[in-house]
């Protein structure tokens, strides 16, 4: 306890004085910067550069290398399936039978095939497949506002192996042409997007409208 | 032995010098490196989101109001209790915003999201995709996110390294990073949702997301990071907290477990439903255990540094013994001595007095202890509301 009879000393009336945060000390500075301040920061910057630069190239540099063998086929959330084309490798996505731990399949999958890339996506959808192919219309647009990849015909149809028919339309772009497919399936939509450089030839072309045909949902027949 | 007043005082300014408790934070640091790293980073990752925001919001624009409005409600509410439970030696508001910012858009956009996708895809090359899907989140975003967010410890102590002087600190500003980081992501998370179904049904296919995200981030970044950035300042030492590798080390991988743990939880308890909910509610359990211990561990040090500002008080008779224990101590603590007045009112006077007397230690450090006229105003507060005389003011 403190003794008030020994000690009638009182806090000073002022604030002692402290150095404005942007002041360094002379021996310090490096250049005129808090030297201590650059390993902290390089460090980060260290990090910055393995997260953004060094990941991302050495996964550029490792190739896929999870090839379509014959008879696999890509399952989708909600059974829907479709049969890639053998040798195009699968980029995302999983073969049906190969499901994940949690027993749901992705939504989306892609094969690709040099530069032709091939993508299925699926979702629940309330209508038929003109009003999706109009909702991946409007979608695509808003997204794009007019420039870039562009659905570019009228729609057509298309009928799968299964006998489900779907809309179509091609698309374009600067550098890119390629076609979008749309199926619903008892109220489950499918799009099929493939895109591709402009000068692709006829047979990648076949290839894209072969899985295209492909997909499939069970318990659909002819419509 | 006799402790006299000048003692006391003394300890008081050693406590506020160790603390750094009441020193104000400048942002603009033109000779501080870390300045223009901070800037260059969360500059960068503003302009992604907000690019990314730009070129979305014609197709999402329902989506994205609906994300941002949640989750700005959700991010002031986390706000108020994180402010809430510091309220010992605090920090100042200012540094708390540099962390939220460091969290939502560098540690995001220029670190981990680019991270992620590689890794991610580097799994899914090398075992498969299957195997990428179940294991691949939980063996990859621990590491980077943790590791993005933590990394802006490091700027905020060369930023402010006056400020920022405990595990504490560390606890407070790493959940301001991880709140900054959560609230991003989640925002994010729903305008991919909100595109899920062609960009059909938005608001039903984000507000899901939205209201998942929202339940589950209760246990998630803020909790994780608040943990890693009190193991990185144990990990570092400050003039306030001693090196302590151990605990440090120890501190840094929990959260690095959890996340892991979060973020693979489909595949561990991909037995049935009943498992995975039972998982889930388990590791939000756990996390929230490890926190609030990790919160008492921590907290320890700034009640000190409460008792050593506010003890030459109670020497000088501005408080009492039992206010001052109240003030340095816990929640039970503090109830204790409010529940020791009988009458109703007098309790409700004792809380006012308490909440004076914080205002008075906030004046102190903010004095460095001296005696200004702010600091004589502070503590007649204390007098008049202990006297039960209305304010003039």
């Amino acid at each position: 306890m403190p003794d008030p009879e020994t000690d009638k000393s009182s806090p000073a009336s002022a604030p002692r004085f402290e150095p404005d945060a942007g002041w360094v000390p002379a021996d310090e500075r490096l250049f005129g910067v808090d030297r201590r301040t650059i390993a902290p920061t390089l460090a980060v910057f260290a990090l910055v550069i393995v997260m953004s630069v060094v990941l991302p190239v050495v996964n550029a540099k490792v190739p896929y290398a999870d090839i379509v063998k014959a008879g696999d086929v890509v399952e989708l959330q909600g059974d829907v399936t479709f049969v890639p084309e053998t040798g195009w490798g699968i980029t995302s996505g999983v073969r049906a039978g190969n499901a994940p731990l949690s027993g749901e399949y992705p939504a989306t999958a892609t094969v690709e095939d040099t530069a032709v890339k091939f993508t299925v996506h699926t979702a629940p959808f309330d209508g038929d497949a003109n009003k999706l192919l109009d909702q991946i219309e409007t979608t695509s647009e808003a997204l794009n506002h007019g420039r870039g990849v562009q659905l570019a015909s009228a729609h057509t149809t298309v009928v799968t192996d299964q006998g489900k028919q779907g809309a179509t339309a091609r698309i374009t772009g600067p550098r890119t042409a390629g076609v979008v497919a749309a199926f619903v399936f008892n109220g489950r939509g499918v799009e099929a997007v493939a895109t591709g450089p402009s000068d692709t030839g006829p047979e990648p072309t076949a290839a894209v409208f072969r899985m295209i045909r492909s997909i499939s949902h069970p318990g659909e027949g002819k419509q | 032995m006799t402790t006299t007043l000048a003692d006391l005082d003394r300890a008081r300014d050693i406590a506020l010098d160790l603390s750094g408790w009441g020193r104000r934070f400048t942002f603009y640091q033109p000779r501080n490196f870390a300045f223009w790293g901070y800037l260059v980073l969360v500059g960068t990752g503003m302009f992604v989101f907000a690019s990314s925001i730009t070129l979305k919001y014609d197709a999402y624009g329902p989506a994205i109001a609906l994300a941002v409005t949640s989750f700005a409600i959700y991010a002031a509410l986390f706000w108020w209790f994180t402010q809430h439970i510091d309220h010992y030696a605090k920090l100042p508001a200012k540094l708390m915003v540099v962390a939220f910012l460091w969290g939502g858009f560098a540690a995001t956009w220029v670190m981990a999201a680019n991270a992620n996708d590689s890794i991610l895809a580097l799994y899914a090359k090398s075992f498969g995709q299957s195997w990428a899907l179940n294991w691949g989140a939980g063996l990859s975003a621990p590491f980077t996110e943790e590791i993005a967010k933590g990394s802006g410890l490091l700027l905020l102590i060369a930023l402010a390294p006056r400020q920022v002087r405990t595990a504490f600190d560390g606890l407070i500003l790493g959940a301001f990073i991880g709140l900054g980081f959560q609230i991003i992501e989640d925002i994010a998370y729903a305008m991919t949702s909100a595109g899920s179904q062609f960009g059909a049904n938005q608001i039903g296919a984000s507000i899901g997301t939205i209201f998942l995200r929202m339940v589950s981030g209760v246990a998630a970044h803020i909790v994780y990071s608040a943990i890693f950035c009190a193991g990185l300042i144990y990990l570092l030492g400050r003039p306030a907290e001693p090196r302590r590798v151990g605990r440090g080390l120890l501190l840094v991988a929990t959260p690095i477990l959890l996340h892991g743990t979060w973020d693979s939880l489909a595949a561990i308890g991909s037995r049935s439903a009943l498992t995975l909910v039972g998982l889930l509610i388990a590791v939000i359990v756990i996390a929230l255990v490890i926190v609030v211990r990790v919160y008492e561990l921590t907290v320890r040090r700034e009640r000190d540094f409460v008792r050593d500002v506010m003890t030459p008080e109670e020497a000088r008779n501005v408080i009492t013994a039992a206010e001052l224990d109240a003030m340095a101590g816990n929640r039970k603590a503090r109830k204790a001595y409010r529940k020791a007045s009988r009458k109703r009112r007098e309790r409700k006077r004792t809380r006012y007095v308490l909440n004076a007397a914080y205002d008075l230690a906030d004046e102190l450090a903010a004095a460095r202890g001296a005696d200004t006229d702010r600091v004589r105003f502070a503590r007649a507060e204390v007098g008049r509301i202990r006297a039960g005389v209305p304010s003039s003011w």
